[in-house]
């Protein structure tokens, strides 16, 4: 015997031709059924296939497929350069495979994101959502506004009942009930001879506010999409910027984010401190990082100070500035053959590693005559000679050395495509005969004839920060509370139905059937509630005005073996805890078998 | 009117506590693994802008002009923001004082490349329009001074440029026609109004045409 077939039982019964015409199902059905399917074969219209693709789209099934095909169609996004964030990887891939590039440029894996084809997964995988969650949620608010069904007419066959008789009349009877049930904050409904009441709503305002919730991830995160964009951004220590496309080195905006859009806010690096733990094993682990920073919200407003760390961002004006890398920009000096000053400021230089942060760089000297020079080399904060190799001991500035290898020529910066500021293109330069001679802070290195002078004259830090401006991000955080919220109200609440008939009967009095009804998945609990629900009415009803008779037990019409053998003084002990009095609290099981007795255990 | 196979008839037929005591349930769980993935999904493809852990993932570090030339029509035009400024050589200047001329603002950097390209033709375009009473006016970007004159001497550049080293100047022009990458160059006209802006290289004959337009607009 299984939960599934129980409730047929009772269907089947409830739709017996005498019924009267209840829309409503005994059976706690929230309306929610699965669409049916077409059978093959069938002609349809171009309405019809219309209206089966869409049933297919919006189906379950098909979000999960969508919802795979977009995972699987990002993983060329990560194996593959892709060009917004790393378009010199993409020129490197089309020089190495150079049959292989075009064919997979045609499929736009290089733009995986942005492709039309992706675009047309998560514009589906939407619609499938919007398109299955919205007719939801309409239904569950019809739902949690139904009134309780009619009564059935065999109250005794609902998985819990109890019947006696009492000295008061129908109406009396049921009157008290009713009392009874609206004090227990059930929802009623009466009609001639029945009270019908229900009471668990909490759960369909649980399921509505789970689906509109989930509408409002979506929401959220297509806000996201239109309205946030992210940005990044390398600030030396003593330089400023401004949140102004110009001055960012990478601007990811949102499909309807213009220059304009930006929140003028500025921020100034002052100081940047890192500090590293320098005993045991962990000699060198990064222990803190600090940026000291200015900003203004406004150009108008008044500057104010901060503390970035990591996860520890700047937020202003709605955008957040997380704190993301550091490294050192060494400062140079460069003089020309003409004697000029042609270059003079700060250098980023990229790490290479972590444990002594040995950086990568690159110096372009374009305006330099009378030939463009460049340099190209490391920064060693920490240098140390192993075995005549220069390596970097420990990533603190404590005895940092810049070795650089010399070019002249034509840097490729007068025209052509952009190129990298962190690497040389040496491919129009010529390496000058110069030893790379490893500098301390302050000396410098001539270049031969004539070309000039290089000085390491110090170095500073930057930070490199992530701008983040998301306007879905709070509301998507509220919407994912809410449906764990809804969810949670959902499965912890279970929808109950108590119907209760009261007839005269044969010999006076009125017979008084009550019956119980729950999700037979969640029953537990309900059993108790049930049987503590019949004792108290029946306990009123015997109470009540008139003097009450020796209860009489009618058994369930077509299940005469349920009580009607119990003890003639109208006591029929149907439960385990034998119920002292005139009531019979049988389940479900025992109405077609032979016992009075069965429970509801094994659901 | 069609009718499909599936009309409502035959759903009675099926009894109803077939779909409730079970699948019910079942779909349930099923959307709520497709919504949590579906969350999940969303935040791995969007969450990648923090996630990055290069300090500069872009090579070329900087936000190209996409090349682009928007023109106001003289009723239609922005009005530009005060612009005050120190020189490269530490003169002040201030848009207000070139009001009566038209002013060519140019957004550059020595280090950026379609700057390079299109210096020739501004330092070319200003000679050319210096009779007409024509302003050009730089504004040096993420550079250091030294870099900048440097540029100024190779390419031969006589109009002054001015130093923005917090972006103050790119900052000033929110709202209104803000440069959208370097180089960026905004056509003012005689008002103190923005009349063009070109995002991008510069051509010598279209700007020389738009600075024309501008011109004769007015006067």
């Amino acid at each position: 015997m299984t939960g599934r077939a129980a409730p047929e039982k009772v269907t089947r019964d409830q739709a017996a031709p005498e019924e009267s015409p209840a829309p409503d199902d005994v059976l706690l059905d929230t309306g929610d059924q699965a669409p049916p399917r077409p059978v093959a074969g069938a002609r349809l219209g171009v309405a019809g296939w219309l209206r089966w693709g869409w049933r297919q789209l919006t189906s379950m099934r098909t979000a999960l497929i969508l919802l795979f095909l977009l995972a699987v169609g990002s993983v060329p996004g990560s194996l593959l350069p892709q060009q917004g964030i790393n378009p010199a990887g993409v020129s490197d891939y089309y020089a190495t495979h150079r049959l292989l590039a075009p064919v997979l440029g045609h499929l736009s894996l290089f733009n995986v994101f942005g492709a039309p084809w992706y675009a047309a997964i998560y514009l589906l995988l939407f619609a499938s959502l919007v398109g299955c969650v919205l007719p939801r949620t309409v239904r569950m608010a019809l739902t949690a506004r139904q009134p309780p069904p009619r009564a059935p007419r065999h109250v005794s066959r609902l998985p819990f009942s109890v019947s006696y008789t009492t000295a008061l009349a129908p109406e009396a009877a049921l009157e008290s009930a009713s009392r009874l049930l609206s004090g227990r904050r059930f929802r009623l409904r009466t009609g001639p001879g029945w009270v019908s009441a229900e009471k668990g709503y909490l759960r369909d305002a649980g399921n509505l506010l789970f689906h509109i919730a989930l509408l409002g991830v979506l929401v959220s995160i297509g806000l996201g999409g239109l309205f946030g964009y992210k940005a990044n951004r390398l600030l030396v220590e003593g330089t400023s910027f401004s949140n102004t496309v110009t001055a960012l080195d990478e601007f990811h905006p949102g499909r309807l984010v213009s220059p304009g859009d930006l929140q003028p806010f500025s921020v100034t690096l002052n100081r940047f401190r890192a500090s590293y733990v320098t005993s045991g094993i962990l000699t060198g682990q990064p222990a803190a990082f600090d940026a000291a920073i200015s900003y203004t919200a406004t150009p108008q407003a008044r500057a104010r100070s901060y503390t970035l760390s990591v996860n520890h961002p700047l937020k202003v004006d709605g955008v957040r500035v997380f704190l993301i890398g550091h490294g050192f920009a060494p400062t140079f000096r460069v003089t020309d053959g003409t004697g000029h000053v042609v270059f003079s400021g700060p250098v980023p230089f990229i790490p290479v590693e972590t444990s002594g942060l040995t950086s990568d760089g690159a110096i372009k000297v374009p305006d330099a005559d009378p030939e463009q020079l460049g340099f190209a080399g490391v920064f060693l904060p920490t240098a140390v000679d192993v075995n005549g190799q220069l390596e970097s001991a420990f990533p603190a500035p404590l005895h940092p050395v810049v070795s650089l290898v010399s070019y002249a020529g034509n840097l490729g910066m007068n025209s052509g495509p952009s190129q990298s500021v962190f690497s040389l293109d040496t491919a129009g330069l010529h390496r000058l005969p110069v030893a790379p001679r490893p500098l301390a802070v302050g000396q410098s290195m001539k270049l031969p004839n004539g070309l000039g002078t290089l000085t390491y004259t110090g170095y500073r830090q930057w930070i490199s920060l992530a701008i983040t401006y998301d306007p879905g991000q709070m509301p998507a955080l509220i919407s994912g509370i809410a449906v764990l919220a809804g969810l949670l109200l959902s499965f912890l609440v279970r929808r109950r139905r108590v119907f209760v008939r009261a007839t005269a009967g044969e010999g006076g009095g009125t017979v008084v059937e009550a019956g119980g009804l729950t999700r037979s998945d969640a029953a537990g609990g309900f059993e108790d509630e049930f049987a503590g629900l019949a004792a108290e009415l029946r306990r009123q009803h015997q109470d009540g005005p008139g003097a009450p008779g020796p209860g009489d037990v009618r058994a369930p019409t077509d299940s005469p073996v349920a009580s009607q053998e119990a003890a003639p003084t109208g006591s029929s002990v149907a439960s385990q805890e034998a119920a002292p009095t005139g009531s019979s609290v049988a389940s479900q099981e025992a109405i077609p078998t032979d016992s009075s007795l069965a429970s509801t255990e094994g659901e | 009117m069609f009718r499909l196979p599936c009309s409502p008839s035959r759903v009675a037929v099926v009894p109803k506590a077939r779909h409730i005591a079970v699948p019910k349930a079942r779909r349930v769980i099923t959307g709520v693994v497709a919504c949590a993935a579906v969350v999940l999904g969303a935040a791995a493809c969007s969450g990648g802008g923090t996630a990055q852990d290069t300090a500069v993932g872009n090579g070329s570090s900087f936000v190209a002009g996409s090349y682009s030339t928007t023109v106001f029509k003289p009723g239609s035009r922005p009005a530009a923001p005060a612009v005050s400024a120190k020189t490269l050589t530490g003169t002040n200047w201030q848009l207000s004082a070139d009001r009566g001329h038209v002013v060519v603002l140019n957004f550059w950097g020595s280090w950026c490349t379609p700057c390079r390209e299109e210096a020739p033709a501004l330092g070319a375009l200003a000679q050319h329009f210096s009779a007409d009473g024509v302003r050009f006016v730089g504004i040096d970007i993420r550079d250091d001074p030294a870099s900048a004159q440097a540029f100024m001497r190779k390419f031969r550049i006589s109009y002054p440029s001015l130093n923005d080293p917090n972006d103050q100047i790119a900052l000033d022009f929110h709202g209104t026609a803000p440069p959208a990458g370097i180089p960026t160059t905004l056509v003012i006209d005689q008002s103190g109004r923005i009349a063009a802006r070109v995002i991008g290289k510069a051509s010598y004959n279209g700007l020389k045409a738009l600075i024309a337009q501008v011109s004769a607009g007015h006067s």
